[in-house]
C-alpha cells in the first residue's frame, strides 16, 4: 500500500538527504566497530587454539577495545540521529497527513493509564512506553503510543530464584474521545479458551468482580470477543449493532486480535504488534521511498479509526 | 453410602438449578423495568418538545396534538405494558416525522433548545434500543435454561414458563414517510 509519496514534499526530501549523510557516517563507524570486535575475537580464539594464551588475549583485546571505543564515540551521534528522525522525518510525515498530528518520542501512555484502561487483567511489573502521537480527526481528539508491558514470575530453583519476564502486551495503545456519554465500564477482550471458561463461571456460578458478562446478539462478535460491563444496558448502548460490525471490521484489518475498553468517556484500543515503529534505520538508506511506508501505514491506520468507528457523529448530546 | 452421596448430589443440584432459574427470571423482570425507565425518560421529553415546536410552526398542530394525546394516555397510568409499548412506537414514529419536517423551519432548526431536545431524543432512542436488547438477551438466557435438558423436566412443575422476546413493532420496521404521517 502506498499511502505516502516523498515526491512533492520538498521539505521532507531535504531533511532526508541531510540525514542520509549522518546515517552513512554512523553506519560506516558501526561497521568498522563490528569488524574490529569480530576480528579481535577471531584472533584471540586462534591464539588460544595454538596454545599461546597470554599473547592471544593481548592481541585479541586491542581490536576489541578499539571497536568498543568506536561504538562509544558514535553513541551520542546515534542518539541525536534517532531523535532527529522521529522529530523531523516522522513529525513532518505526520503533518503531511494532518496538520494536527504531533509526535513526542519521550512521552507515551503512563503505566497508571494503562492499568486504569483495564484492557488487560494483569498489572505490569515492568513497563516501557514511547512515541506518543496526538491529534484530532475532525471533532474527535485521539492519541496513541507504543507500549511494552510485562509481568514477572519468580520460581525457586536449586541455585536460588529465577526471574522470568512475560509479555502482557506489546504494541500500540490507541485512545480516543468517545462520542457518547456513559458512566460505567465496558471491556471487550478477545475470546480464548481460558476467558471462555471464566466467562461461563461468572455467568452461571459466581462472578469474581463487579462486572457481568454481556452476551451480545451479534454471533460473530460474540465468537471473537468476550464483553464485560458494569451495566448491561449501557454496554449495549455503546456497542450498538453498527458499532459491533465496525469493531469486527477493525479487528479483521489487524494482524492480531484487538482489545477494547470504554471508560470515563474514552475508548481504549490495544493493537498487539511485533515490530517497533518509528525507529531510524542505520544500515538501510533513508532515501528509499519504501522506508517510511510501514510507519505511515500504521499512523494512517490509527488516524482512520476515528472514521472507521464513526466517532465524529455527535448526535448524542456530546460535543 | 453411595446412595446417600447420590441423593445429596441430586439435592444440591436441585438447589443450584432452582436458584439459577429464579436469578434468571429476576434478570428478565429487571431488564423489563430498565425499558420502562427509559420509556419514561423519553415520555418526559414530549411536553418540552411540543412547547418549542409550537413557537415556530403553525402547520404541524395536528401532529403536535396527536403527540400530546399519546403522552396524556401514558401519563394517566393504568395502561398495560403492551399498550405502553404500542403508544411508544406510535409516538416514536410521530416524532420522527416531526423531525423530518423541521427542515422546513430554519428558525426552529437553529433553536438551541430544539437542538438539545433533538439530541436527547436520539440518545433516548438508542438507550431504549439497548434496554430492549438487554431484555431480549435476558429472556433468551432464561428461556434456554427452562427449555433445554435437564431444565425442561422440572421447569413446568416449578412454575417457570417461557417468556416471549420483544419484537420490533411493524410500524417501526416500516420506513417513515412524512407525507403519510401528516395525511392521517
Amino acid at each position: 500500500m502506498q499511502f505516502f509519496s516523498l515526491e512533492g514534499n520538498l521539505a521532507l526530501q531535504n531533511v532526508l538527504s541531510r540525514m542520509e549523510v549522518e546515517r552513512q557516517k554512523i553506519a560506516s563507524t558501526q561497521k568498522k566497530g563490528y569488524f574490529f570486535i569480530g576480528g579481535g575475537i577471531i584472533l584471540a580464539i586462534t591464539g588460544i587454539l595454538m596454545g599461546l594464551i597470554g599473547p592471544a588475549i593481548v592481541v585479541g583485546l586491542i581490536p576489541i577495545i578499539y571497536g568498543g571505543v568506536l561504538f562509544y564515540k558514535i553513541g551520542d551521534e546515534l542518539q541525536a540521529y534517532k531523535k532527529a528522525y522521529k522529530r523531523d522525518v516522522i513529525g513532518e510525515a505526520l503533518r503531511f497527513l494532518d496538520a494536527s498530528l504531533t509526535i513526542d518520542p519521550y512521552r507515551g501512555i503512563l503505566a497508571q493509564e494503562f492499568i486504569y484502561s483495564q484492557l488487560f487483567s494483569t498489572d505490569p511489573d515492568r513497563y516501557k512506553t514511547e512515541d506518543l502521537v496526538c491529534g484530532k480527526a475532525d471533532k474527535t481528539g485521539f492519541y496513541f503510543a507504543e507500549v511494552h508491558a510485562e509481568y514477572k514470575t519468580v520460581t525457586q530453583t536449586k541455585n536460588g530464584t529465577r526471574t522470568e519476564w512475560h509479555d502482557i502486551f506489546k504494541g500500540i495503545i490507541f485512545v480516543a474521545d468517545f462520542n457518547k456519554n456513559f458512566n460505567g465500564v465496558t471491556i471487550v477482550r478477545p475470546k480464548d479458551f481460558g476467558s471462555a471458561i471464566g466467562a461461563w463461571f461468572s455467568k452461571n456460578l459466581f462472578s469474581f468482580n463487579n462486572k457481568d458478562v454481556i452476551k451480545l446478539e451479534n454471533i460473530d462478535f460474540d465468537k471473537a470477543f468476550i464483553t464485560y460491563g458494569t451495566d448491561q444496558v449501557e454496554s449495549r448502548y455503546l456497542l450498538t449493532p453498527a458499532m459491533m460490525e465496525r469493531i469486527l471490521k477493525l479487528n479483521s484489518n489487524s494482524k492480531y486480535s484487538i482489545s477494547l475498553s470504554f471508560i470515563e468517556s474514552r475508548m481504549y484500543i490495544a493493537f498487539p504488534l511485533n515490530r517497533n515503529y518509528f525507529e531510524a534505520p542505520i544500515f538501510k538508506s533513508l532515501l528509499n521511498p519504501e522506508l517510511l511506508n510501514e510507519d505511515i501505514t500504521a499512523i494512517k491506520f490509527m488516524y482512520d479509526i476515528v472514521k472507521e468507528l464513526d466517532l465524529n457523529t455527535r448526535i448524542w448530546g456530546k460535543n | 453410602m453411595i446412595i446417600a452421596i447420590i441423593l445429596i448430589a441430586i439435592f444440591l443440584f436441585g438447589i443450584f438449578f432452582y436458584n439459577s432459574l429464579v436469578g434468571k427470571k429476576n434478570q428478565v423482570t429487571n431488564a423489563f423495568s430498565a425499558i420502562d425507565v427509559m420509556l419514561k425518560k423519553r415520555f418526559d421529553l414530549i411536553p418540552n418538545l411540543v412547547e418549542v415546536v409550537k413557537q415556530y410552526t403553525n402547520y404541524e398542530s395536528e401532529t403536535l396534538s396527536k403527540i400530546v394525546e399519546l403522552r396524556t394516555k401514558v401519563a394517566a397510568g393504568n395502561i398495560s405494558d403492551a399498550e405502553k409499548a404500542q403508544i411508544d412506537s406510535q409516538l416514536s414514529s410521530s416524532v420522527k416525522g416531526l423531525m423530518v419536517n423541521v427542515e422546513n423551519y430554519p428558525d426552529l432548526k437553529a433553536n438551541t433548545n430544539f437542538i438539545n431536545l433533538q439530541t436527547t431524543w436520539t440518545e433516548s432512542e438508542e438507550q431504549i434500543a439497548a434496554a430492549r436488547r438487554t431484555y431480549n438477551a435476558a429472556v433468551t438466557d432464561y428461556n434456554n435454561s427452562i427449555m433445554m435438558f435437564p431444565g425442561n423436566l422440572f421447569a413446568g412443575a416449578l412454575n417457570f414458563h417461557p417468556v416471549p422476546v420483544l419484537e420490533t413493532a411493524a410500524e417501526e420496521r416500516r420506513n417513515i414517510s412524512a407525507k403519510e404521517l401528516f395525511n392521517n
